[in-house]
């Protein structure tokens, strides 16, 4: 019945969402194509085989699909959301490349395609782990680009093509993460009931896609033991003590050194104490280990940022190339590292768990601390895309490689998740943390430095101006000498720049937020009514 | 568009097309897989509609299937003759509705019909007390069984009616997010 009011193509697509039996649809199917004009349904065949095609090559196209069909099945949808995220995030940094490649460097290689390195400089092996040496003359860093408007082909202006591409950027990762974390806070946490528990658990838990038989007996017997267990909790919060990163030695390598090995071994202080502290449920255990393990890499971003904002920026002459490096080193030690912490997390705690102390048996994937050590990294990423736009490129590599070898550590090391957890929702909680504070602590470092920094006067994109955002403010004086672009410098003049226009925004969005929770209010107040009257009619007709 | 492929015809590969998930590539790898089961009743060609069904014994044996503790209910649930022994298509249509790309409410349907073991379009005390056996390998005593499902029915069941309907069923899904990363099978 509802078909009538479709298009042909859109009820022949619907036909795969119905429940019936191949033979049924079938059957349908040639009631809506065989019965129509032959031109209408050939039109349709061609639209369909088109879509059809499309889909096929975006398939082809897709990373790495039967990898994650493999760990999908041999680990379940917990271990694989890590890869997924993994997978994602390497999309931001793709993206990112592209641009920055394509906007602020390629202009600047067709113009000048030899960079102006001082004589005595070579290429020394080293500089891929310092950065520092000869990368600091090259398009690496915020350093090796001009300020001039180059002439050819089109004027192109580098610092506005410097400042629009990494705002645009940044403001395009906003809301992409915005949006997800909307969706995906929608699906998994507005709907979802944390009430029913036992139903959840009984009816909707048990993970199809498992395919190994020890994972699946593991998941037998644990879903056996949940539902046995009376929930007594004792819950004993350790406080954690933080040390703080104070290293400021010239040595450059050192604080990356002692920066990540901070971040490598103060979490795994935070498992074992997740050993002796009982947890009413498994999602408050993850909460714990995820709160502390946040805290401790905010703040050391926090102390490593507010080094470079007051010290680097008065003390060095081209600054910004100096915290650009400063960036890439954490960027490769922390690459060092977490293959590191795959050695110690995974290797190790298996050998030790099978051959040493057997009772601690096979490790299991630590989602959660993995899935933070790649929020940090991004977090870097984005920190660095200001100082040194060719980030992105090292990043790119970096989780490409990283992919590769959690996967090899995974299979070769881990056993499956003992635990069901609400993957769904951690998902959630984890591009929430990835937006804020990370994404959201990036954004402020460079607002921060664009608004308030004084650049450097004797390189990079931005010498001579009193900071970044004067950029604008120059462009908008030029345009006004053009009268096609007027509106462009009223735009300016009284959108951005004045006060008013930010309050009227400010209140009309309380009153719209307003509005907003009144209706959910509403809504709930029907669906209980809903459900009692549910509950009526059926007493009424038994 | 490459129709170097000479087991369906081009309608056959359309009618999948229309009536799955998958695109042409994984029909055709799904053949495949169906064929390595028995491939010695399974043709090569299917264009004049063959009658074969192959007995749920091969399809329980299939990796993705053979520790699933619900295999058989799988099998009986998508097969015509209510048995287990699938053809072609609903070898094709039990690996679609279970592929990631099938949407949550017909997955809700059919996970229905694959727990309502006496098939009454309703899942009562009996069918709940069956899944849980299943799910938890017979380890549990009577009392606890009955104390879980007597749970169960006392959250989802809205209409009072003592069972589950298909509707008490999806409303219950809603609120399980994970459910469409679980209901799925890879192939």
């Amino acid at each position: 019945k509802e078909f009538v009011a479709l298009s042909t193509r859109d009820r022949i697509r619907a036909i795969r969402d119905l429940a019936m039996s191949f033979e049924e649809k079938k059957h349908i199917r040639w009631v809506l194509t065989d019965k129509q004009l032959k031109l209408i349904s050939f039109l349709v065949r061609v639209i369909l085989r088109c879509g059809y095609s499309i889909r096929s090559a975006r398939q082809t196209l897709e990373l790495w699909q039967g990898i994650m069909k493999e760990i999908g099945g041999k680990f379940g949808t917990s271990v694989l959301s890590y890869f997924l995220f993994l997978k994602w995030l390497l999309m931001f940094n793709i993206f990112s490349f592209l641009i920055n490649f394509g906007f602020i460097t390629i202009p600047l290689l067709v113009y000048d395609p030899s960079p102006n390195i001082p004589p005595n400089v070579s290429f020394r092996g080293l500089e891929i782990l310092t950065g520092a040496g000869y990368f600091n003359y090259t398009v690496m860093y915020y350093g090796g680009y001009s300020n001039e408007t180059l002439i050819g082909l089109v004027d192109y202006n580098m610092q506005l093509a410097y400042f629009f591409t990494i705002a645009v950027y940044m403001v395009l990762c906003g809301i992409a993460l915005i949006f997800s974390m909307a969706s995906s806070f929608k699906e998994n946490y507005v709907l979802a009931d944390t009430v029913s528990n036992s139903a959840w658990q009984l009816l909707c838990s048990w993970d199809f896609s498992i395919t190994n038989e020890r994972a699946v007996r593991q998941r037998k017997n644990n879903l056996r033991v949940q539902l046995k267990v009376n929930k007594t909790c004792v819950t004993n919060p350790l406080l954690s003590v933080k040390t703080k990163s104070g290293e400021r030695e010239a040595e450059t390598l050192l604080v990356p050194f002692v920066v990540s090995l901070m971040n490598l071994v103060v979490p795994l202080f935070y498992s074992l104490f997740n050993k002796f502290e009982h947890y009413s449920s498994l999602g408050r255990q993850i909460y714990a280990l995820v709160v502390r393990n946040v805290l401790l890499k905010m703040s050391i971003l926090a102390v490593l940022c507010y080094y470079w904002m007051n010290v680097v920026a008065e003390k060095f002459s081209c600054w910004e190339s100096m915290v650009g490096q400063a960036l890439y080193r954490l960027v490769i030690v922390d690459f060092l590292f977490l293959m590191l912490g795959s050695f110690f997390g995974e290797f190790l705690s298996n050998v030790i768990g099978t051959r040493l102390l057997p009772r601690l048996g096979v490790p299991e994937f630590d989602v959660a601390r993995n899935v933070l050590e790649l929020i940090y990294a991004q977090t870097l990423a984005w920190i660095g895309i200001y100082f040194s736009p060719l980030l992105p490129a090292i990043q790119i590599l970096k989780f490409f490689i990283l992919f590769y070898l959690k996967k090899v550590s995974l299979t070769q090391n881990c056993q499956p998740p003992r635990r069901t957890g609400r993957a769904a929702q951690m998902q959630t909680i984890f591009i929430a943390l990835l937006f804020f504070p990370f994404f959201v602590g990036a954004l402020s470092i460079v607002a921060y430095t664009a608004w308030r920094l004084t650049p450097s006067e004797q390189c990079g994109p931005f010498r001579g101006l009193n900071n970044t955002f004067s950029v604008v403010g120059v462009w908008i004086d030029d345009l006004q000498e053009i009268p096609a672009s007027q509106w462009v410098v009223w735009i300016y003049q009284n959108v951005i720049r004045s006060e008013i226009f930010y309050f009227l925004i400010t209140l009309i969005i309380i009153v719209i937020i307003y509005i907003f929770w009144q209706v959910t209010q509403g809504r709930k107040q029907l669906i209980g009514q809903l459900r009692q009257q549910i509950v009526n009619v059926s007493v009424l007709h038994p | 568009m490459g129709n170097k492929q000479t087991i369906f015809t081009a309608q056959q590969l359309d009618a999948y097309q229309d009536c799955t998930y998958f695109t042409r590539k994984e029909i055709l790898r799904l053949f495949d897989r169906y064929r390595d089961l028995a491939p010695q009743l399974v043709p090569l060609d299917y264009t004049n509609h063959p009658d074969v069904k192959l007995p749920y014994e091969l399809i329980g044996s299939m990796p993705e299937l053979k520790d699933n503790p619900f295999r058989q209910r799988i099998a009986e649930v998508f097969s015509e003759d209510g048995e287990g022994n699938m053809t072609l298509d609903d070898f094709l249509d039990m690996f679609s509705v279970l592929s990631e790309m099938a949407p949550r409410d017909l997955k809700a349907s059919y996970a229905f019909k694959i727990y309502d073991f006496n098939n009454d379009d309703f899942i009562c005390k009996s069918d709940l007390e069956k899944t849980l056996n299943r799910l938890t390998r017979n380890e549990l005593t009577e009392d606890e069984v009955r104390m879980v499902c007597e749970k169960v029915i006392d959250e989802a069941d809205l209409d009072n009616d003592g069972r589950l309907s298909l509707e008490d069923f999806q409303h219950m899904i809603v609120r399980a997010p994970d459910f469409l990363s679980t209901f799925h099978i890879r192939i």
